[in-house]
């Protein structure tokens, strides 16, 4: 038994003590150095983060360069799809532009009757200001978390938890910001929760994403008066995103209450990047 | 003359399981992910080459690795370099016992390097504050596990090759 146990504590030794043959680090010595950088991660000062910024950069940079001819394959096959699907897609485009050009009428006068009523009620229109317009450097579509990378950072003044829309409709938020890129964490993605508010009845909900392309609402009142189809907002509690940023309308799916997005989250490539402090007053 | 052509290939072909660690680092391929099903390439990689020859992945390689699959995928720094050192130190460990190695040895061994390894990342995750969602890291582990014998197929192809 004795000599068994030696044999396991040898076996352990030699498998993480010793170098062997050209190998410059042991492996427990660079288990520990993870496990320091895990804690390092805790740790904010800006010499870190600075250096963070740097080394994350970098890797972007190198992560394009790989990825651009799997990325240009990609891009021929999806162009040659979309020319396949291209009178299909006319059609379509056709008949929505008919029904658009029908519901332009319908909304040039909701908005119009939606500014009286708030100036009636002397309330303070708040937009939000479009910083910067990034482009997705990568979207590596991880399967743990659902995030993109911009091609703008620190350089274009954008900074952590800022709102990210597309076109107009909210999208995420950005979560890291480096010398020249950000990463923009999604609403669909499982650490994300935002507070929202359901119009028209202006219920207050949370919505926390759940990895797919809906997310769930959660912690609304019991007796709510929510229905399908109802739509989604950044409600601004948090004090960071503007209130009003459209994200989804509400679908119910076996009883639960959950949001489809406005936008669909993987086929963005242009992202506008907004703060909550710059608003104007109308 | 025909020596050094020898060690040339052996050079140039034993270089390639490292740069292919290095390209799904940064190509963000680490984990294969089918409509059904999921595989972790990564943890395959360094397991099957750990065991079978060392001195072809190093381990300051493989943290490098795991450090830039952790900035590529939006991790903390550390926590994937920490699970593919753990499935790299399982494996040297196997290598150090076992006397016989076949499939059958090398796959059920691999069973322990991904428990071990998975678990290691669930907790470094929670102590980060990340969630995942962690039915699909099983799903993940299973196919994984599932998948193995066909990389070793494959690798033990291309190192008859290379020898």
């Amino acid at each position: 038994m004795e000599t068994s146990r030696d044999d396991v504590g040898i076996a352990i030794r030699s498998a993480f003590l010793k170098r062997g043959t050209q190998q410059r680090f042991s492996l427990l010595v660079l288990v520990l150095l993870s496990i320091a950088f895990i804690f390092i991660e805790t740790i904010e000062s800006k010499p870190l983060n600075y250096l963070r910024a740097f080394i994350k950069d970098s890797i972007y940079r190198g992560s394009l360069i790989v990825s651009s001819p799997s990325n240009g394959i990609r891009f021929i096959f999806d162009e040659a799809g979309e020319h396949i699907n291209l009178y299909k897609e006319y059609n379509q485009l056709k008949q929505e532009n008919e029904q658009l050009k029908n519901k332009i009428s319908e909304t040039d006068y909701l908005v119009l009757e939606n500014t009286q009523l708030r100036r009636l009620i002397d309330e303070q229109i708040k937009f939000p200001e479009i910083l910067v317009s990034s482009k997705v450097m990568l979207d590596k579509q991880s399967p743990y978390l659902n995030s993109f990378i911009l091609n703008t950072g620190i350089n274009a003044g954008i900074k952590n938890g800022m709102a990210a829309l597309h076109g107009k409709n909210f999208i995420g938020r950005i979560v890291d910001v480096n010398f020249f890129s950000s990463r923009v964490l999604l609403i669909s993605d499982l650490n994300s929760r935002i507070p929202v508010v359901i119009e028209p009845s202006g219920t207050h909900a949370i919505l926390s994403g759940k990895g797919t392309d809906k997310a769930s609402l959660e912690h609304f009142p019991e007796n709510h008066k929510i229905n399908e189809g109802d739509k989604v907002y950044t409600s601004g509690k948090e004090g960071i995103f503007s209130p009003g940023i459209p994200i989804g309308e509400v679908e119910f799916n076996n009883g639960k209450v959950e949001t489809l997005f406005f936008s669909d989250l993987d086929q963005i490539t242009y992202v506008n990047i907004v703060s909550a402090n710059s608003k104007l007053n109308q | 003359m025909a020596l050094s052509i020898k060690q040339f290939k052996y050079k140039f072909l034993g270089s390639l399981p490292l740069i292919l660690l290095f390209f799904i680092s940064l190509n963000g391929n680490s984990i294969v992910d089918f409509e059904l099903f999921s595989i972790n390439l990564h943890y395959i990689l360094v397991y099957y080459w750990i065991l079978k020859k060392p001195n072809i992945l190093g381990y300051g390689f493989i943290f490098l690795s795991g450090i830039i699959s952790d900035v590529v995928f939006g991790f903390p720094l550390g926590i994937n370099a920490l699970t593919l050192l753990i499935i790299a130190g399982t494996a040297a460990y196997i290598r150090v016992v076992t006397v016989n190695i076949n499939l059958i040895n090398d796959w059920i061994s691999f069973i322990p390097a991904i428990f071990i390894a998975n678990f290691v990342y669930f907790i470094s995750l929670y102590f980060s504050d990340y969630s995942i969602d962690y039915l699909y890291l099983f799903k993940n582990s299973i196919f994984t596990f599932a998948f193995y014998p066909i990389l070793w197929g494959i690798f033990s192809m291309f190192l008859k090759f290379m020898d």
